[in-house]
């Protein structure tokens, strides 16, 4: 495991790295790091393929079609005159 | 386009392409298909209930995220068992998590394991990792959102995804390893 204040920096924000939601300028020191440093970019490179088993694995269940017309149908009665 | 249709319709713009994300969600938190239905269900029409409340321009998934996330809570969860106060603590101690990328660096093992196990997998973490696990890596809601969906300060949204992430990677590696997708690395 890695140990200076660089790689506490990349560790502490790599997933939001690697879902790219940091400051250009943030994106930019990190992947400086992890050029610089092996045990970073390991780690880097482990966690990329955890998040992309769970985008191919777990994102692909979809509310079933008779749900979405029970809700349709419910929100079209709620706003019928009684 | 009568005042209350139009409501409605500005309404299911917004909330209806969200059904898959809280779809998705209610099963991880009831893992039950038929109770997930219900969930979704309730939180929708509570979520109409309140439009008025909505603000426009922020978040609605977070929203309504929120509102099954408490509905779960307050009416679903104590039917499913005792509520039981969480001493994370406690359960930590109990907890087998390694650092397993040291021992598949690349992670490469993740891509072998089949879709249900990958799923079965987060079932069966503790409720507060799960949640936050769910909203963070699979709905990829920002640490922000996620803090305010759960009420927890940020450190703690943090801290709970780095536990969660690590029991989950060592529950897939365990699989892994006894489905004989990849040969322990080193003896412990």
């Amino acid at each position: 495991m890695a140990g200076g204040p660089k790689c506490r920096e990349a560790l502490d924000l790599l997933h939001e790295y690697l879902r790219q939601e940091l400051t250009p300028e943030h994106m930019h020191r990190i992947t400086d790091h992890l050029e610089k440093c092996r045990p970073c970019f390991t780690q880097a490179q482990f966690e990329r393929s955890y998040l992309l088993m769970l985008e191919a694995k777990a994102k692909g269940q979809c509310c079933p079609d008779q749900l979405r017309l029970r809700i349709l149908a419910a929100l079209r009665s709620s706003d019928q005159p009684n | 386009m009568t005042a209350p249709e139009a409501r409605r319709a500005d309404f299911e713009a917004e909330a209806l392409p969200q059904l898959d994300p809280l779809y998705r969600l209610a099963l991880r938190l009831t893992t039950d298909p038929s109770r997930a239905e219900d969930l979704v269900q309730d939180t929708v029409l509570k979520a109409f209930r309140a439009w008025d409340r909505f603000q426009p321009g922020t978040n609605v998934r977070s929203w309504l995220f929120t509102i099954l996330r408490n509905t779960f809570i307050n009416e679903y969860r104590r039917r499913q068992r005792e509520p039981i106060p969480m001493d994370l603590e406690a359960i930590e101690a109990h907890i087998t998590e390694r650092p397993v990328a040291d021992e598949d660096p690349e992670g490469a093992f993740f891509a072998q394991i089949v879709d249900e196990k990958v799923l079965e997998a987060i079932d069966r973490l503790p409720d507060e990792f799960r949640e936050v696990l769910v909203l963070s890596d699979i709905e990829n809601l920002t640490y922000a959102e996620i803090a305010e969906v759960l009420r927890l300060p940020i450190g703690t949204v943090k801290s709970r995804l780095f536990r969660a992430r690590r029991q989950l990677q060592t529950a897939l590696y365990d699989h892994a390893v006894e489905m004989g997708y990849l040969k322990p690395a080193r003896a412990r």
